[in-house]
C-alpha cells in the first residue's frame, strides 16, 4: 500500500476481480458450447440461410467445426470485443476522469509525484488489468475444456490471449489518453464509445456492406483477425499497429496532461 | 534574518476575459503563519491551486524553495510541503491507516512518531474506510496527513472546516505548535478568529486582488469602538472616526461611527457635542472590522 501501483490496485479490486471473473465465466461458456455448435447440422443450414448482411454476426460456418477457429470467431472475434469495449472504456474513465471529478487526482498531485510518473502509473495499472482479463478469459476456456474433455494446443491460446491483451491496451491507451489530456467525462466516454462500438460494428459489417470496407482499416478491431490467429497466423503487422497506436496517445497524454489545469 | 520561502510575483489567472486573481503578489517567509483571507470566490483557492501546481499561471510566478512553481515542476516541492483543504477528497477505498501509510511511503517517512501523536491529538476513526466517516473525521484524517511529514511548509484551504469546536481548538492547538517549531504557514480561513488567533499575518484578497497585506495584531486593534450617538442638533464625526451611519430620526440626528484613536480625545469630544441626547460606546466587533476593511480598501461593502 505504500506505493501508488498497489494503492490503485488496491482501489480497483472490486472491478478487478469482478472483470475477471465475468471474462473467465464468458470463456467457460462459450468453450462448453462448442459440441453443440460441433454437431448440430440444423445450424449450418441456419447460417448458410441468413442474408450475407447478418453473417457477419454468426461468423463463418467453416470455424465452427474446429476448436481453435470456433473460439476465435465466437468468443473472441464476436463476443470478446463488446466486454473490452465496456472493460476499456469504465476503466480507463475510472482512472482519469472519474478521479479528478472527484478530486483524487489533486490529492495525488499535491504529493511529491510528477504528473509524468502519475500517469506512467495509472497506464501500468490499465496494462496489468488488461492481462489480468485476458488470463481471466483463459483460465474460463481451460475450465471449459475439462469440463467438455477436449484438448487445444496452448499456443493457439497464448496468441489470441496475448492480441487480445495488445488490443485491449490499444483501446483503453486511447480512451485514458483523451482523458488525461481533456479531464472531460462527456467528451472520453463519448469518444470511448465512439472508438469501441464503431470498431465493432465496422469489422462486424464490412465483409457484408461495400462502402464499409474502405473504412474498415481505421476500426481497432481489423487488426485482431481472431480466426486467422487460431489457425496459426499472427501478423507482425498488426502487433505492430496496437503498438504504434498505445505509443502516440500515451505521447499525447504525457504532453497534455503535464500542462493543463487540473479541476 | 528573513529567509523568502514562498514568493508569489505578479500572480494572474485568468478564464477567458475572467480575471480569478489579478496581479497578486506577496511573500512568505519562513517561519510565518500567514492567513489568507477572503470572501467567496474572492481568489484564495485559486491562489493556493497555482502555489500547489494544480493551475498553470496566466501572468506572474510562484516560487517556493527557490524552486519555480509550474504544473510541470510543483511536484519537485512536494517533498517539503504539507497540504489540506476543508473540501479534500481522500481515497475513499482505503482506511484512515492505509491512507497514512500510503503517504508515509509517498514522502519515504519511516518514523512514525509524529503520526501517532498527531492521532493522539486528533482522535481519529482511522480503522473506518474513509468513504464511511463524516466530513469531519475526513477532515481529521486530511490534516493528519498534512502535518505527519513535518514539512517546512504547510498550505491550507479552509482547513478547519466541518470540525466540531473542540476540534478547532486543536487544530489551534497545533499551529502553536508548529509555529513554536519554525515551520512556515499559509492558510486560507473563512474564520477570522482561527486566523487572529494563529496567524503572525493576515493577507486579503477581494475580486482577486490583494487588498492587504498586515500583521495579524493590526487587525484586533483596528476593531476599535462603536459610537452611536443621538443629539439636537447636527454633528460633524471627529476627525479620527470611520463614518459609518448619519440619520435624522424623530429622536433628533443620529449618528455611528468607529472611533480606534485614543479614548481621552474621544471623551474630549463628546463633552464638546451640542445638544447631546443619548449616546452608547461599545466594542466594534473583528468581523465588523474585517467588513470595514474591505470598505476602505475597495469602497464596496463585503
Amino acid at each position: 500500500m505504500r506505493n501508488l501501483f498497489t494503492k490503485t490496485l488496491y482501489d480497483k479490486r472490486t472491478f478487478i476481480i469482478g472483470w475477471v471473473l465475468g471474462m473467465a465465466f464468458i470463456g467457460y461458456l462459450m468453450t462448453i458450447f462448442f459440441p453443440a455448435f460441433h454437431q448440430d447440422n440444423g445450424l449450418d443450414q441456419l447460417i448458410k440461410n441468413l442474408p450475407p448482411a447478418m453473417q457477419g454476426l454468426v461468423g463463418s460456418l467453416d470455424n465452427l467445426k474446429q476448436l481453435s477457429t470456433y473460439l476465435g470467431s465466437q468468443l473472441f472475434d464476436i463476443r470478446m470485443p463488446i466486454f473490452l469495449s465496456v472493460l476499456t472504456i469504465l476503466l480507463a474513465v475510472g482512472l482519469t476522469v472519474s478521479e479528478e471529478d472527484k478530486g483524487q487526482l489533486r490529492t495525488l498531485i499535491a504529493l511529491p509525484l510528477s504528473r509524468t510518473r502519475i500517469l506512467a502509473v495509472k497506464w501500468f495499472v490499465i496494462v496489468f488489468i488488461c492481462l489480468l482479463a485476458a488470463l481471466g478469459v483463459i483460465g474460463g476456456v481451460e475450465l471449459g475444456l475439462l469440463t467438455i474433455h477436449e484438448t487445444l494446443d496452448y499456443q493457439v491460446l497464448v496468441r489470441l490471449g496475448s492480441m487480445m491483451w495488445l488490443l485491449s491496451i490499444a483501446l483503453a491507451t486511447t480512451i485514458f489518453s483523451i482523458g488525461l489530456a481533456t479531464g472531460k467525462r462527456g467528451l472520453t466516454t463519448g469518444i470511448g464509445v465512439i472508438v469501441t462500438v464503431g470498431s465493432f460494428l465496422v469489422t462486424t459489417f464490412a465483409p457484408s456492406v461495400d462502402w464499409l470496407k474502405d473504412y474498415d482499416k481505421f476500426s481497432f478491431l481489423h487488426y485482431f483477425p481472431a480466426p486467422d490467429i487460431a489457425k496459426g497466423t499472427v501478423d507482425p503487422m498488426n502487433v505492430a499497429v496496437y503498438a504504434g497506436i498505445t505509443i502516440v496517445f500515451l505521447i499525447i497524454a504525457i504532453i497534455a496532461f503535464r500542462r493543463r489545469d487540473i479541476r | 534574518m528573513t529567509i523568502p520561502v514562498v514568493s508569489v510575483d505578479h500572480l494572474t489567472k485568468r478564464y477567458g476575459s475572467f480575471a480569478a486573481i489579478d496581479d497578486v503578489s506577496f511573500t512568505i517567509n519562513k517561519g510565518e503563519v500567514v492567513g489568507f483571507v477572503g470572501l467567496n470566490g474572492a481568489g484564495k483557492s485559486t491562489t493556493i491551486n497555482t502555489m500547489l501546481g494544480f493551475l498553470h499561471s496566466t501572468e506572474g510566478s510562484v516560487t517556493i524553495f527557490d524552486q519555480d512553481v509550474t504544473p510541470q515542476t510543483a511536484h519537485k516541492t512536494h517533498q517539503e510541503i504539507g497540504f489540506a483543504s476543508g473540501d479534500m477528497s481522500l481515497f475513499s477505498n482505503l482506511t484512515g491507516k492505509q491512507y497514512f501509510k500510503f503517504i508515509a511511503g509517498r514522502f519515504g517517512l519511516h518514523d512514525m512518531t509524529r503520526l501517532k501523536e498527531l492521532s493522539d491529538l486528533f482522535e481519529p476513526d482511522s480503522n473506518k474506510k474513509i468513504s464511511d466517516l463524516s466530513r469531519g473525521n475526513k477532515q481529521k484524517i486530511a490534516l493528519i496527513a498534512a502535518f505527519m511529514t513535518s514539512p517546512e511548509l504547510v498550505i491550507l484551504d479552509e482547513p478547519s472546516s466541518g470540525l466540531d469546536p473542540l476540534m478547532q481548538q486543536n487544530f489551534v492547538d497545533l499551529i502553536h505548535q508548529e509555529t513554536a517549531k519554525g515551520t512556515t504557514i499559509f492558510m486560507s480561513s473563512h474564520y477570522l478568529n482561527e486566523v487572529i488567533d494563529v496567524c503572525s499575518r493576515v493577507v486579503l484578497i477581494r475580486a482577486g486582488k490583494i487588498v492587504k497585506d498586515i500583521p495579524a495584531k493590526e487587525l484586533i486593534t483596528d476593531g476599535g469602538k462603536m459610537v452611536h450617538l443621538v443629539s439636537k442638533h447636527a454633528v460633524t464625526p471627529p476627525r479620527a472616526a470611520e463614518l459609518i451611519e448619519k440619520t435624522k430620526s424623530e429622536q433628533g440626528h443620529e449618528l455611528t461611527f468607529v472611533y480606534k484613536a485614543k479614548p481621552a480625545q474621544l471623551q474630549q469630544w463628546l463633552s464638546g457635542v451640542a445638544g447631546l441626547i443619548d449616546v452608547s460606546i461599545t466594542d466594534h466587533d473583528l468581523k465588523a472590522a474585517f467588513e470595514d476593511l474591505y470598505e476602505l480598501e475597495t469602497g464596496q461593502h463585503a
